[in-house]
């Protein structure tokens, strides 16, 4: 969780990364960046939590049993954010899985900076 | 690592969907009162009228004061759809027994709020809710003795005349 990576002169801190992506925060910007499909988006607080409520609200288990023609891919586009991901099913998937663990690993770095900063001191 | 989600805001996700949700009911509420008010309009009730015309501003107040609080807590309030509201009543009692249940399901709702910030130890949505408790003590009373006037006076004869005069006479002067 704290490993840290500069990359021209911004300093991340890897939240959370699973094999095919990775969020990183930029505490010096207060923002996250997120390396996914092919990309590296810059989210600020109100458009990260739009994104993981665009994410958490599509329905995965009725793509998968949809025989609809249609196919198996999703826009998700952010009001009033600059990127937009046009995704498999399976990039849905892997995305979801990184938010959800990016999510709990800001809980859980909220829980510990109370613990150690907030209430200790 | 900072905490930038607790820097930007004091509420948490699940809290401030809860809220948003609230103000959506209470923008319902509202309606609702708005449609109730119009048909005792047109049926002749022009104290039960004015009554709910004073509750649907009332609901829009505790809308307003949701949303300002999850402004301030530096949340995203939502500006709600308000869609479903009912023209027409059956009859006059009616109207009350609705309006009373609109008020259950009001303050169940706020206190499921609560329920959330306990288990979250959001101590400070609490404190913000109590006023709002202690306004539904007063908006339940008032439906429910505006309910039992029905019984009370009685619909036959000049009762409904009457129930509609009693009305806007229905005060909650607790102290408690």
């Amino acid at each position: 969780m704290q490993q840290t990576t500069t990359i021209s002169s911004i300093t991340f801190t890897e939240v959370f990364s699973i094999k095919d992506g990775a969020i990183y925060q930029s505490d010096s910007e207060g923002c996250w960046y997120i390396d996914f499909a092919g990309k590296l988006a810059r989210f600020d607080y109100r458009n990260l939590l739009k994104l993981k409520k665009a994410v958490y609200q599509i329905d995965i288990e009725d793509k998968l049993l949809n025989n609809g023609p249609s196919a198996d891919v999703e826009i998700i586009f952010i009001c009033a954010c600059d990127h937009c991901y046009v995704l498999s099913l399976l990039q849905i998937i892997k995305l979801k899985e990184l938010l959800q663990g990016s999510f709990v690993m800001l809980e859980l770095n909220h829980i510990i900076f109370d613990r150690l900063h907030r209430i200790a001191s | 690592m900072k905490d930038i989600i607790r820097i930007k805001c004091l509420l948490s996700s699940d809290v401030e969907t809860l809220i948003n949700q609230q103000i959506k009911k209470e923008a319902h509420s509202s309606a609702i009162y708005l449609s109730m008010a119009s048909w005792c309009n047109r049926h002749g009730y022009d104290f039960s009228s004015d009554y709910f015309f004073k509750q649907a501003e009332e609901e829009r107040a505790h809308q307003l004061k949701f949303y300002k609080y999850i402004l301030d807590m530096g949340g995203t309030a939502i500006s709600p759809e308000v869609t479903n509201i009912k023209i027409e009543y059956n009859s006059f009692r009616e109207v009350f027994e609705e309006a009373l249940d609109q008020e259950i399901n009001i303050t169940q709702s706020i206190k499921s709020i609560a329920a959330r910030c306990t288990k979250e130890q959001d101590y400070i949505t609490l404190e913000f809710l109590n006023w709002f408790f202690r306004e539904q003590r007063e908006e339940e009373y008032k439906a429910r003795r505006a309910l039992e006037l029905f019984d009370v006076i009685g619909e036959e004869g000049t009762g409904k005349w009457q129930i509609d005069k009693h009305v806007g006479q229905i005060a909650y002067n607790s102290e408690a």
